[in-house]
């Protein structure tokens, strides 16, 4: 029954590399989390291609780049086939970012790695799972069950557990946070207990954080500041993930009347920003106990937001009159409007730049978090901008050209053309993510049913009223402003506006170019921690309930995978082993078991005397083992004696000579100050002194040294034998 | 307890016996509330209220089960007849299971129960339970998503999308391997905004289905939809008010589905207006936005567009007092079968005219004003008292999402459950859907299937022998079993399942850990050394001295019990162990026996036997076995007869070995006493 276990880290290993991990388990593989870097480097691409064609299933974890960035390049241009396993959210959240990343570079170059139809194409394969849902995989996978299960940190993070006949369970757990966030409960990591594998991050074992008040309160402040000072706010936060954190907490901040800020604007910028709300709004049901008990009990929707305005240009944003706090995307300042706004931010004094996680190396998130003092960034800013005069001409002529060769082809083809057409569309019509960019309901409560207001029958007609002061009729400036930057503005929205809204390129061809600044950055940069992961301290204690039976530490600088490989080696029994993933090294975490299924006779079991442990009941059995099943035995047709081999063998009770003597164990694992309490209720009492539990006026004393031996000790007395017998009702003994 | 019926009472953990009992809901609709029990675990599946009835009347006959036992309690949906005394069970019995329902019904619940609070005109001391009452049971609720595994104790189990309303579950229960499907109410027909109730991909052993439709076949939907729109069109037109009784939540969203889209199709009709009279569908907007994951895909892909449940030609009314009653309109009015209310209010209002209509568009209970009207009786009595001509005309088109005899069929012969409990229909239509299931497959031979209909707290009773199966596992399990091997280990029992292991497998294998606990006792002890180390030789069969790290002399006595003599002061030192206390209670009363033989006199270690002394004693105790007569008196050498009865046993004193041919027991006895003799005076360390 002993099952195969290889593990081979394609990336994430040894560094803060995405995540992205072959496991075999015997025939079947699995490839765990499909993260890329911000950079979409090609190292990792020529790894995965390697393996591509091997892989059963992809299980994501995440809804980020780092967990499931190359998702769409490995189904769009590796013709990756398997199915995807993802919870709910990850598969909305997960399209979101990859619109949102995808659109952020088209905005600023010719990207080409893949298209947004690899990405409807790679997350149709997505099978959307709920938390605790098992799901026995068929085929080559036979006797695998995988389950996701609560892992805090985003909207639907999961924790794999993979099941193999019901006995290995292997753990796949990075990124998880145990804490209760706001809109998030936490990982249910305590709850597992000796898994036979664990394979787990060491990014932040040697990490520690500031607590969460204080994060909170330095948040505000900074806010407070700069909005005071006039100036205005970046928040660098990813697209569906910690932002819905930070818009809940900001959202919460401005709706307080005591906190000073509704004076202030505070925006949500990204391409999707509508549906990431719309999104949130509907999947209140794996969000934290909290929010779900305050939406059954007044309704009201945690993502409905008053103060918060969706955005999804930047032109929307800088019309925003006044100090603003915009949360915008992406946190490494690498592409999207976050970089855009740094860009035309930091160099004022006034404003501000809160970056709220660690990104990956040689990103400009990076470089700002490392060096705190950075006076001036040189920066290759990369823009995409409507061709004119010459330029387009020249464009429009080539097209022209290419339109007349073109031309002989398709008449030639048109038959097949027309069928691949009608196909076409139907791919089209499946984009149904609509942004709406005007968006003003949004906010505001949105109403059930029309307006019993009744409105006379006649052609609508508002009669404005004029109104009047002692100088006459009041001029209304907005009436005599000349429309100066109309035009240009709606050349930025059709720019801006998402491929998926199938604008035809032709029609407003477009060039990216670069240009190289040097930017004086004397805004305030600031790096506080809404990572949401689980601390240093926190791990090592969870790690150490868990007591795995095997570790693979992933990503993390090599000190730290260094310090949870001695962790993980120093809890729990001492067959422990653990091992360090490094980049294309397979790893053999095979784990020899030796299993076989026996049957219980009745009168087996009805001779058992049972005694609690836990939540289990244990007794010592003897038994002999029979193939004979009485049932069969008088029976010797072929056919029963094939019956009787299948049939696992049949436990039957010995005779009471032949049963041997055992050793008692005591099951069980006692704790000082428990057996206190049940001495308390025996009225007998009981102190600790130094670690030590003096009973009966000192008379007796118990004693627990670190391999948890417990020691009773005292005098002959009628105190000891009752101690002792109260001791032992605290054990299953058999 | 364990009942003293059969002849071995079998604990109920351990019985075969699955029983599933209607509390209510039994050869009956309304008050929904089924009992199964199985291992020791008893769960309640569902707990409603009877529509037709009031107060305690209304309830499930709960009086039969003690509520402190149960460990589990389930609730389908939000209707009333099926959560409609959870908040009193809840909180007024002595309930402290779990209980569990899906988010989106959860989220109704609260709002449905405090509006039949407030509707219900009943006097408060008849009341089930007040707002306070729900309010705090909300706490004790715990929610459960679509396909979410849970195990409470050893039960596990999880919910299918069953259709029929928004958030309406089908549990699978499975206990020892043993499955039970529980439909709730459940529609196998997709409509405008619910998914189809889902095919579950296990099978389960007994299946217990609603029946409420019998062996009615639904009209197809596009049939139903049209005649529907057809007959409000048709009293519009002529003059009249439509009045559609529904319950407020479920059906009626979808009937407003369809007359949105039925308006904006015909401009014609935008003149006469559609109100929905409920305040509390308005108070349940914002869950109807939010759970739209438990909705069908189309809902949830129009969702990123827009929200199909903001409507363009229905107005909400708040109350009867703010609508002006003054020509042809559309009424939705809660609730559904006109027990009172709005909708009684209305139809009271309007049966004298003719011109009115009413249509009932949902399943009416025995005992309501709607199941009375369809029977088109002359007049009705209004609550007030006074008989009113009933005039009106009144139709009747199922919208309820229940399912019909094609898909209870269908759904059977998908799942072929070997055990079928029918629940949730009149005891004539159940009785029919029996006989037209049984038909079914009357003549299927490969399938066979029973069908129960339990009346109300009459039980169904089905054996399920599950076979105990063991896993073997870790140092035990190294070889490959063969037959007549013996097994001893531990045999861990959690939850059904058991795993056999090594005591020293146990911390691998299991949660638990072994533990060891040492014992130290101190006596106090005045003697000398000498006589203490003669004492223990007696007692032990081997006195181990032992080299003490502190320069103690300690002695370490059946390889387990350390005495440590330290001046006046003897410590006894032992790892625990039912064996090992018993040989520490026989050393600790030697060491007290010791110690009052001090100064009597000093008792020598013996080293060797003393042969004489052993024939004089060996003697003695033969003569006082078998008489004087049976021992010579003296003798010489090592060998010796003893004669009784005329059987003679030869004595070997150096070898200790007793011959005698005529007689093996005698033989024995003399071998035995001669061998016990020896020990008690020989050192063990002189063994023969």
């Amino acid at each position: 029954m002993t099952s195969i276990i290889k593990f081979c880290a394609l990336s994430g290993a040894l560094d803060d590399s995405p995540h992205s991990y072959l496991l075999k388990v015997d025939d079947f593989t699995f490839l765990l989390d499909c993260g890329w870097d911000e950079k979409c480097s090609e190292g990792f691409i020529h790894e995965l291609k390697k393996h591509v064609n091997k892989i059963d299933a992809v299980l994501l974890s995440y809804p980020d780049q780092l967990h499931l960035g190359a998702l769409p390049y490995a189904v769009g241009k590796l013709g990756l086939t398997c199915p995807v396993y993802a919870t709910v959210p990850v598969y909305k959240m997960g399209q979101m970012f990859m619109y949102d990343w995808y659109q952020s570079r088209d905005n600023m170059e010719d990207f080409d790695l893949f298209n947004l139809d690899d990405v409807d194409n790679s997350f149709d394969k997505v099978v959307q799972l709920k938390y605790s849902q098992s799901v026995p995989l068929k085929g080559k996978g036979q006797g695998l069950i995988i389950t996701p299960l609560p892992a805090g940190h985003m909207l639907g993070g999961t924790v794999w557990k993979i099941v193999k006949d019901g006995e290995e369970d292997i753990i796949y757990a990075v990124d998880y946070n145990h804490k209760k966030e706001r809109h998030l409960n936490g990982c249910e990591l305590e709850k597992i207990q000796r898994p036979s594998l664990l394979i787990t991050d060491a990014y932040n074992t040697l990490y520690a954080q500031p607590r969460r008040r204080s994060r909170d309160e330095k948040l505000m402040t900074n806010i407070l500041q700069t909005m005071r000072g006039g100036g205005n706010v970046l928040v660098a936060v990813d697209t569906a993930g910690r932002v819905l954190e930070l818009a809940h907490m900001l959202e919460q901040l401005w709706r307080n009347q005591e906190s000073g800020l509704r004076a202030y604007s505070l925006a949500l910028l990204n391409n999707v920003a509508y549906n990431v709300n719309e999104f949130a709004k509907s999947q209140i049901e794996w969000m934290s106990d909290k929010l779900m008990k305050s939406f059954e009990g007044a309704r009201n929707n945690p993502f409905g937001f008053k103060y918060l305005q969706l955005c999804h240009t930047l032109p929307e944003v800088l019309r925003i009159a006044g100090s603003k706090v915009v949360l915008s995307s992406c946190p490494d300042l690498e592409c999207g409007f976050a970089r855009d706004l740094f860009a035309l931010w930091c160099s004022d004094a006034r404003n501000s730049v809160i970056l709220t996680s660690r990104s990956g190396q040689g990103t400009l998130g990076q470089r700002l978090h490392d060096q705190r003092n950075l006076k001036s960034v040189t920066l290759e800013l990369k823009q995409r901008v409507k061709l004119e005069g010459a330029e387009l001409e020249d464009y429009r002529r080539r097209e022209r050209e290419k339109n007349i060769l073109s031309g002989v082809n398709k008449i030639k083809d048109q038959t097949a053309a027309e069928s691949s057409e009608s196909e076409d569309d139907v791919k089209k019509a499946r984009h149904d993510i609509v942004v709406r960019t005007d968006d003003k309901t949004s906010g505001a409560v949105q109403h059930f049913f029309k307006s019993s207001k009744k409105h006379p029958t006649m052609f609508p007609y508002f009669e404005d009223k004029i109104k009047f002061d002692e100088y006459g009729e009041i001029i209304r400036p907005e009436d005599y402003v000349i429309a100066e930057s109309e035009d240009h503005e709606m050349a930025d929205y059709s720019m801006e506006k998402p491929k998926w809204e199938e604008e035809p390129e032709a029609e407003c061809p477009t060039k990216c170019i670069s240009t190289t600044t040097t930017l004086a950055i004397n805004a305030s940069i600031m790096h506080i921690d809404f990572e949401g992961r689980s601390d240093g301290e926190s791990i090592i204690k969870l790690i150490e309930s868990m007591k795995p039976k095997r570790t693979i530490v992933v990503r993390g600088s090599p000190e730290s995978c260094q310090a949870l490989q001695n962790l993980c080696l120093s809890t729990g029994s001492s067959d422990n082993k653990a091992f360090i993933a490094r980049k294309g090294e397979t790893i053999d975490a095979t784990i020899e078991s030796h299993i076989y299924q026996v049957r219980l006779k009745d009168s087996l079991l009805s001779s058992l005397s049972f005694g609690k442990a836990r939540d289990a009941e244990v007794a010592w059995i003897d038994a002999r083992l029979t193939y004979q099943a009485e049932d069969l035995r008088d029976l010797d047709d072929k056919e029963n004696i094939s019956l009787r081999k299948e049939q696992a063998p049949l436990l039957e009770p010995l005779e009471p000579k032949d049963i041997p003597g055992h050793e008692t164990s005591y099951i069980n694992e006692l704790k000082l100050s428990d057996f206190k309490q049940v001495l308390v209720r025996n009225g007998i009492s009981s102190e600790f002194i130094g670690g030590v539990l003096w009973c009966c006026n000192g008379n007796v004393a118990l004693r627990r040294n670190e391999s948890g031996r417990v020691t009773l000790e005292g005098c002959i007395s009628d105190d000891y034998y009752r101690v002792r017998e109260l001791l032992y009702e605290q054990y299953a003994i058999i | 307890m364990a009942k003293r019926k059969s002849d071995v009472p079998v604990p109920a953990e351990e019985s075969d016996l699955l029983v599933i009992r209607p509390l209510g809901a039994g050869q009956e609709v309304g008050r929904s509330c089924i009992m199964l029990e199985f291992k020791g675990k008893k769960i309640m599946l569902d707990c409603g209220i009877h529509p037709g009835l009031s107060g305690m009347d209304a309830l499930p006959f709960v009086d039969l089960i003690e509520a402190d036992q149960i460990d589990l309690l389930l609730i389908s949906h939000f209707h009333l007849d099926h959560c409609g005394a959870l908040p009193w069970f809840l909180q007024k019995t002595t309930f402290k299971g779990r209980c569990f329902m899906t988010h989106a019904t959860k989220a109704i619940y609260r709002w449905l129960l405090s509006d039949y609070i407030k509707v219900s005109n009943i006097s408060t001391d008849q009341m089930l339970y007040t707002e306070a009452d729900l309010e705090a049971s909300m706490e004790k609720i715990e929610v459960i998503n679509f396909h979410e595994e849970k195990d409470v104790g050893g039960v596990r189990f999880w919910a299918y999308n069953a259709g029929h309303v928004l958030g309406a579950a089908m549990f699978m229960i499975e206990i020892a391997g043993v499955k039970v499907l529980y439909t709730g109410d459940f529609s196998r027909q997709e409509d405008r905004h619910l998914m189809a109730a889902e095919i579950p991909t296990v099978r389960p052993d007994i299946l217990i289905t609603e029946s409420t439709y019998g062996t009615h076949i639904h009209e197809k939907r596009e049939d139903r939809e049209s005649r529907f729109t057809g007959l409000i069109h048709e009293i519009v037109n002529r003059g009249g008010r439509c009045l559609i009784p529904v319950f407020a939540l479920g059906r009626a969203q979808e009937l407003l589905l369809i007359l949105d889209e039925y308006w904006s199709l015909h401009p014609e009709l935008h003149e006469i207006p559609i109100y929905y009279a409920s305040s509390l569908a308005q108070k349940c907007m914002a869950v109807y936005q939010t759970y739209i994951n438990a909705m069908n895909d189309k809902i949830r892909r129009q969702i990123a567009i827009n929200n199909p449940f903001i409507f363009k030609h229905i107005s909400s009314l708040k109350g009867i007092d703010q609508f002006e009653d003054v020509g042809p309109c559309v009424i939705m009015a809660s609730p559904g079968m006109m027990q009172s209310g709005l909708s009684r209010e209305l139809f009271e209002a309007w049966c004298t005219d003719p011109k009115n209509g009413c249509i009932i568009a949902g399943y009416c209970v025995e005992g309501t004003l709607a199941k009375h009207v369809l029977s088109e009786p002359e007049d009705i009595t209004s609550m007030a008292g006074q008989k009113l001509p009933m005039k009106l005309s009144v139709d009747y088109i199922s919208f309820s999402a229940h399912t019909d005899y094609q898909q209870t069929s269908e759904f059977i012969r998908l799942l072929k459950p070997p055990h079928v409990v029918l629940v949730h229909g009149e005891a004539n239509e159940m009785n029919r859907l029996k006989a037209a299931l049984i038909r079914e497959y009357e003549h299927d031979p490969d399938t066979q299937i029973r069908i129960y209909n339990p009346r109300n707290t009459a039980a169904v009773e089905l054996h399920f022998k599950g076979e105990k199966t063991a896993k073997v596992m870790g140092s035990l399990a190294f070889e490959k079993p063969v037959e007549g091997q013996i097994i001893s280990g531990v045999l861990v029992k959690r939850n059904f399942k058991y795993q056999i292991v090594a005591p020293s497998d146990i911390s691998k294998y299991t949660d638990m850990t072994v533990s060891s606990v040492t014992q130290r006792m101190g006596i106090h002890y005045s003697g000398n050394l000498q006589t203490l180390q003669a004492v223990l030789s007696h007692v032990s069969p081997d006195v181990e001295v032992v080299d003490s790290d502190k320069g103690l002399k300690t002695f370490r006595l059946f390889s387990a019990i350390d005495v440590i003599v330290d001046k006046t002061l003897v410590t006894l030192e032992w790892a625990a162990d039912s064996v090992n206390d018993m040989f520490a209670d026989a050393v600790l009363s030697a060491i007290l026996k010791c110690e009052s033989l001090q100064g009597s006199r000093t008792v020598v270690l013996p080293t060797t036997v003393d042969h004489i002394r052993f024939k004089e004693c060996l003697i003695e105790m033969l003569q006082d076995m078998f008489g004087d007569d049976a021992v010579p008196k003296v003798f010489k050498g090592d060998k010796f007869v003893v004669t009784v009865d005329g059987k003679r046993a030869n004595i070997d004193l150096t070898a200790l070995e007793v011959e005698c041919n005529e007689d093996v027991g005698f033989q024995q006895v003399v071998q035995t006493a001669v061998l016990k003799l020896y020990q008690s005076l020989a050192p063990k360390a002189e063994k023969v």
